[in-house]
C-alpha cells in the first residue's frame, strides 16, 4: 500500500440519537456528529477539538468501529468496517487502538499491569508463552515502566503510570492506527507533557496513524501536524496545525485560540464568547454558531455554511471566509476591534 | 466504588503494610458455627450415634443430658441428635443448592440483559418486577400443589427464589463496566464476550455477589424450613430441620426440646450467615443496600 | 401524572397477566387439566364441559386466551374436595385470616413506626441497640418457631392464652403477637435506615445551619423524606394481608385462607390453590398500585412527572 493514500478515510459520517422532551412530547432529533469528513494518512496525527458536546469522542468512536454511523462511511485500510462484534470486526481490533480518558477506568482493577498489556496477546494469539511474556516486558519499557510496575495492581500507580500502561496494552498488537481520547485531561498538568511527550515518540517510532481529541489547544497544536475544529458536530476549521493557530479564520476558532493562554498576547484581547453553550439538543438554525458569533449577518441565521477549500491547507465553514489573498494567508470576517490583534 | 482496594491484591512493598483485618468476635463465632454445621453435614452419615429411623422403644420421650441420647429421644424412641443431625445436612444441602442455582441463573440473565439488551433485557427486568413483588411462599405452594414435593423439585424451586437480586446486580454493574470501564476498553482489545465477561467482569462483581448470596441463604433455609414444617417441603423419611420442628409440636407440651433443638439450629444458622453477612458486606461493598 | 398512573396500571396489568399465565403453564405442565380441577371421579359428559367450556379441545395460544376470558368471568374451578365452587370457599376463609392480619397491621405499624424513628432519632441508645436486636431477631427467627415458643410460654407453662383454634378473642392473641413482633421489628429496622438516611442529607444540615429549630425540621424535612421509602414496605405488608399468614394459621390451627391453602395444596386441589393464588396476585397489585399512588402524592417530582420520562 503505498504511502500517499489514506490509512483512515472517513466520508459523511453522522451520529443521531432521539430523545423524548416530557414524556408525550415529540421524539426530538440529536444530531452529536452531524457530516463529518476527513482522512488520516499512516504516520499522520489528525487533532481533533472542540468542546464538550461537539461530538468529537463521538466522532473517534464511529472512526474506531466502536459505534456505527447512521449515515456516511468509514474506511480503514481501504475496506469498510466490519459488522461490530462479529470475528472480523474482532480481529481488526489488532489494528486499532483506543486511549482512554480515565486509565483507572479502562483497566481492570482486579489484575495486574503486566497481565493486562498482554491481554491483546492472548486474544489474539500472538506469539507463545515465551515471546508473550518477553513482549510485555518491552511494551512496559518502551512506555517508560520498569517490570516491577507490571507486578503491580492499577491502583498502585499513579495517574501517569497507568496512562502509560494502557498505552503500553494499546501497542501490543503493533496497531497501525490510534485513537486518543482526551488522553491526559485527567491526569496532573505536570505529568501531561510527559506523557503527550512519549505519545509524540512512540507515534513517530511506529509510523503511527494517529486521530488525537482534546478540548485542549496546547496539546493538540503539540501533537497533531493537521488539526480539526469541531462545533456542535460539525467540523468548522481545518488546517495545517501551527497555521491554524497563527491565523485562526473560523469565528470560534478565533475565540478559542483567544481564550487559550498566549504569552505576550494582552489578556484585554480574549474574544469572550457569549451566549449560550452549545446543546445538540437545541441547534440554532444556519450556521450552528451564529447566536454566539460577533460577526453574524442575516445569511448566518438561516443559511448553514459549507466546508469550503481556502487554499493552502485551510477549510472553513463560514459564510463571511474569503479565500487566500496574496499572503497566501485565509481570512476570516473583520471586525475593527479584531484588527488590533 | 472504583478507589476500592481490590481485595486479595497483595500489598505492594512500596505502600505501608496495611493492618491485618481483625475479625469481630461475633462474626467469628458465627463462622465457627458455620464451619461446624457443613463438617456435621459432610460427615452426617459417621457421626450419627443411631440410624435415623432406628426405634429404641424402651427410651420413648427420653429427655436430654441422658448419656445415651444426648439430646433426648421422640415418641417412638427415635435419638433426637440422630435426626437433627440429619436434618442440618438436608437443610443446608438444599440452601446450598438452592442458591448456588439462583445465583447463577440470576448473574446468567443479568449478563445476558446487559449484553443482549433491548427485548430480552425488558423481559427479564419484568420478570424481576414480577418475582420481587409477589410473595414467593404462595407462588411456591401453588408449584408443590402442581407437581407434587420431591427433593430435587424443593431444590428447584428453593432455587428460583432471590434469582433477581442477582440479575439485577449483575446487569447493573455490567452496563456500567461496559460503558465507560473495563469492560468496554477490554471489548475494544477485540475480546470475545465470554471473556469480557467470565475473566473481567465475573471477578469484579463476585464480592457483591457473593455479599447478595449472604443475604439469599438464611432466606431460603427459612423458606425451606417453612414448607417443611407445614408437610409440603422435605417428605419422610427424609427430614429437614423443619419436619423436625413440625414434629415436634405435637409434643410441645410433654417433650418440648424435640421441637426446640432444630429451632434453636435453625435460628443460630440463620443468625450466623446474617451477621458473616453484614459483615462482608462493610469490609467488600459498602454500596450494598 | 396521567401518564404516571397509566404507566403504573399496565403494570399491574401485567402482573396479574403473568400470574395467569404462571397458572397456565404450571397448569398445562402438571397434566389434563379438566382431571386435576375437576377431580378424577367426575363424569365423562362433566368433563367434556369443561373442556370446551374452557376451550381444552384448541390449539394452546387459543387455549390461552381462553383461559384468560374465563377467569375475567370469574370461573375458577370446584374444589375436588365437597365440589363446591373453589371462590366461594376461598371468600368465605377471609374474615378469618382479617381478624388475624389486620390487627398485626396496626402492631407493626404502631409499634414499627414510632421504634424505628426514635431509634434513628436516638442513635446508638439503648432503645436503638434494642430495636436493631429486635430487628434482627425478627428476621432469624421463623414465624413458626416463634409461634411455638409463645404457645410454649403462655400456653403450657404458663397456662394464660389458649394454644389454637377460633373460639374467642383470646384465641387471637397469639397469633396476631407472632404476626406483630417480626414484622414490627422489620419495619422499624427500615423507618431508622430510612430516618437515618434523611438525617445526613444536606438539606437537614441546611435547615438546621438556617436555626430551623430541630423538631421542626424533623417534622417538616425528615419525616416526609422518610416516609418514601418506609410506604413501600408498608405498602407490601398490606399486600400479605391475605396471603401473609399461612404458616402462622397452621401453627394456630386457624381456619383462614392461609389453613386452606395448605390443606388444598396437601390435597392437591388445585381449583383452590390457583383462586387463592390469582387473590393474592390481585391483592399485591391492588397495595402496590396504592403505593404508588401515594408515592405520586408524597414526592413532588412524580406529581410534576419530571423523573416520568425516567421509567
Amino acid at each position: 500500500m503505498s504511502a500517499t493514500t489514506p490509512l483512515v478515510e472517513v466520508e459523511a459520517i453522522a451520529r443521531r440519537y432521539t430523545m423524548k422532551k416530557g414524556v408525550f412530547g415529540a421524539p426530538i432529533e440529536v444530531r452529536a456528529v452531524d457530516g463529518v469528513s476527513f482522512s488520516i494518512r499512516r504516520g499522520e496525527t489528525l487533532g481533533i477539538v472542540g468542546e464538550s458536546g461537539s461530538g468529537k469522542s463521538t466522532t473517534g468512536r464511529m472512526v474506531l468501529g466502536l459505534e456505527m454511523p447512521d449515515a456516511g462511511t468509514v474506511r480503514f485500510d481501504g475496506a469498510a468496517i466490519p459488522p461490530i462484534g462479529g470475528a472480523e470486526w474482532r480481529r481488526q481490533r489488532a489494528r486499532m487502538q483506543m486511549i482512554f480518558q480515565d486509565p483507572l477506568a479502562a483497566l481492570d482493577r482486579r489484575l495486574p499491569i503486566a497481565a493486562q498489556v498482554r491481554e491483546p496477546l492472548d486474544i489474539h494469539l500472538i506469539g507463545n508463552e515465551a515471546e508473550r511474556e518477553a513482549r510485555v516486558v518491552e511494551l512496559l519499557r518502551d512506555v517508560g515502566l520498569s517490570a516491577d510496575h507490571g507486578r503491580r495492581y492499577p491502583h498502585e500507580l499513579s495517574g501517569g503510570q497507568r496512562q502509560r500502561a494502557v498505552l503500553a496494552r494499546a501497542l501490543a498488537t503493533r496497531p497501525d492506527f490510534l485513537v486518543c481520547d482526551e488522553p491526559v485531561s485527567a491526569l496532573d498538568v505536570s505529568i501531561q507533557a510527559q506523557v503527550v511527550n512519549q505519545l509524540i515518540d512512540i507515534q513517530a517510532a511506529l509510523g503511527l496513524a494517529m486521530l488525537f481529541i482534546s478540548h485542549d489547544l496546547r496539546v493538540v497544536r503539540q501533537v497533531s501536524r493537521r488539526v480539526g475544529v469541531m462545533y456542535l458536530g460539525r467540523i468548522v476549521e481545518e488546517g495545517d496545525a501551527d497555521d491554524l493557530f497563527a491565523t485562526p479564520v473560523h469565528p470560534y476558532t478565533r475565540a478559542l485560540v483567544s481564550a487559550a493562554p498566549h504569552p505576550g498576547r494582552k489578556p484585554t484581547e480574549r474574544i469572550v464568547l457569549t451566549g449560550d453553550p452549545p446543546n445538540p439538543a437545541d441547534r440554532p438554525s444556519g450556521c450552528a454558531f451564529h447566536p454566539r458569533c460577533a460577526f453574524a449577518v442575516a445569511r448566518c441565521r438561516v443559511e448553514s455554511p459549507v466546508l469550503a477549500d481556502l487554499g493552502a491547507g485551510r477549510q472553513v465553514a463560514c459564510h463571511l471566509a474569503s479565500p487566500a489573498g496574496a499572503g497566501g494567508v485565509p481570512t476570516g470576517p473583520k471586525l475593527p476591534a479584531l484588527e488590533v490583534a | 466504588m472504583t478507589d476500592l482496594a481490590a481485595p486479595g491484591a497483595p500489598a505492594s512493598h512500596q505502600q505501608p503494610v496495611r493492618r491485618r483485618p481483625t475479625i469481630p468476635l461475633g462474626v467469628a463465632l458465627a463462622i465457627a458455627w458455620l464451619i461446624g454445621m457443613i463438617v456435621v453435614a459432610l460427615l452426617a452419615d459417621r457421626i450419627t450415634p443411631y440410624g435415623v429411623t432406628a426405634m429404641d422403644l424402651k427410651n420413648r420421650l427420653a429427655l436430654p443430658g441422658n448419656t445415651g441420647h444426648w439430646l433426648g429421644t421422640d415418641e417412638l424412641g427415635r435419638d433426637v441428635l440422630s435426626r437433627l443431625i440429619a436434618s442440618v445436612r438436608i437443610s443446608l444441602m438444599i440452601a446450598f443448592g438452592a442458591t448456588l442455582i439462583s445465583a447463577f441463573v440470576g448473574t446468567l440473565l443479568g449478563f445476558l440483559a446487559a449484553h443482549l439488551r433491548g427485548a430480552f433485557e425488558q423481559m427479564v427486568l419484568m420478570l424481576a418486577d414480577f418475582q420481587a413483588s409477589m410473595p414467593f411462599l404462595i407462588m411456591a405452594l401453588a408449584v408443590l400443589a402442581f407437581f407434587g414435593s420431591s427433593l430435587p423439585t424443593l431444590i428447584g424451586l428453593m432455587g428460583i427464589y432471590g434469582w433477581e437480586r442477582y440479575a439485577r446486580i449483575s446487569r447493573g454493574l455490567a452496563i456500567s463496566a461496559g460503558q465507560q470501564g473495563y469492560a468496554g476498553a477490554i471489548r475494544q482489545l477485540g475480546a470475545t464476550p465470554a471473556r469480557i465477561y467470565l475473566r473481567h467482569i465475573l471477578p469484579n462483581i463476585a464480592s457483591t455477589l457473593i455479599v447478595s448470596m449472604t443475604l439469599v441463604f438464611p432466606e431460603v433455609i427459612l423458606l425451606e424450613s417453612g414448607l417443611s414444617f407445614l408437610g409440603l417441603g422435605v417428605q419422610p423419611p427424609m427430614t429437614s430441620l423443619g419436619n423436625m420442628v413440625g414434629y415436634g409440636r405435637e409434643y410441645l407440651t410433654r417433650a418440648p426440646w424435640i421441637m426446640l433443638a432444630p429451632s434453636l439450629a435453625i435460628v443460630v444458622t440463620t443468625f450466623a450467615v446474617s451477621m458473616l453477612g453484614d459483615w462482608l458486606r462493610d469490609r467488600l461493598d459498602p454500596t450494598l443496600r | 401524572m396521567v401518564y404516571f398512573i397509566l404507566s403504573r396500571i399496565a403494570r399491574a396489568v401485567i402482573t396479574v397477566a403473568l400470574v395467569v399465565t404462571f397458572a397456565f403453564v404450571v397448569l398445562r405442565l402438571s397434566g389434563d387439566p379438566a382431571l386435576m380441577i375437576m377431580g378424577p371421579e367426575a363424569p365423562p359428559e362433566v368433563l367434556a364441559a369443561f373442556r370446551s367450556a374452557w376451550g381444552l379441545d384448541l390449539p394452546i395460544w387459543q387455549q390461552y386466551f381462553s383461559y384468560f376470558g374465563a377467569i375475567a368471568q370469574g370461573e375458577l374451578g370446584r374444589s375436588m374436595r365437597d365440589g363446591r365452587p373453589a371462590i366461594e370457599l376461598v371468600l368465605e376463609r377471609i374474615p378469618s385470616t382479617l381478624a388475624l392480619t389486620l390487627p398485626a397491621l396496626a402492631m407493626k405499624v404502631g409499634i414499627g413506626l414510632p421504634a424505628g424513628i426514635y431509634a434513628a432519632l436516638h442513635r446508638g441508645g439503648p432503645i436503638d441497640r434494642l430495636v436493631m436486636t429486635l430487628a434482627v431477631a425478627g428476621f432469624t427467627v421463623p414465624s413458626f418457631v416463634l409461634g411455638l415458643v409463645l404457645v410454649l410460654v403462655f400456653s403450657v407453662m404458663l397456662g394464660w392464652l389458649p394454644s389454637g383454634g377460633q373460639d374467642s378473642w383470646r384465641h387471637a392473641i397469639l397469633p396476631v403477637l407472632t404476626l406483630g413482633i417480626g414484622g414490627a421489628a422489620i419495619l422499624a429496622r427500615f423507618t431508622r435506615s430510612a430516618m437515618l438516611e434523611v438525617l445526613g442529607q444536606p438539606y437537614m444540615r441546611t435547615a438546621l445551619a438556617k436555626g430551623v429549630p430541630w423538631h421542626v425540621a424533623i417534622r417538616s424535612h425528615a419525616l416526609p423524606n422518610a416516609a418514601i421509602p418506609t410506604v413501600t414496605i408498608i405498602g407490601f405488608m398490606v399486600g400479605t394481608l391475605i396471603a401473609g399468614a399461612v404458616v402462622v394459621e397452621s401453627v394456630f390451627s386457624w381456619p383462614g385462607v392461609g389453613r386452606l391453602l395448605v390443606v388444598a395444596v396437601a390435597n392437591r386441589d388445585l381449583a383452590v390453590v390457583q383462586c387463592i393464588l390469582l387473590l393474592v396476585a390481585a391483592t399485591m397489585v391492588a397495595s402496590n398500585l396504592l403505593v404508588d399512588f401515594l408515592y405520586g402524592y408524597l414526592d413532588p417530582r412524580l406529581r410534576t412527572g419530571a423523573r416520568a420520562g425516567a421509567h
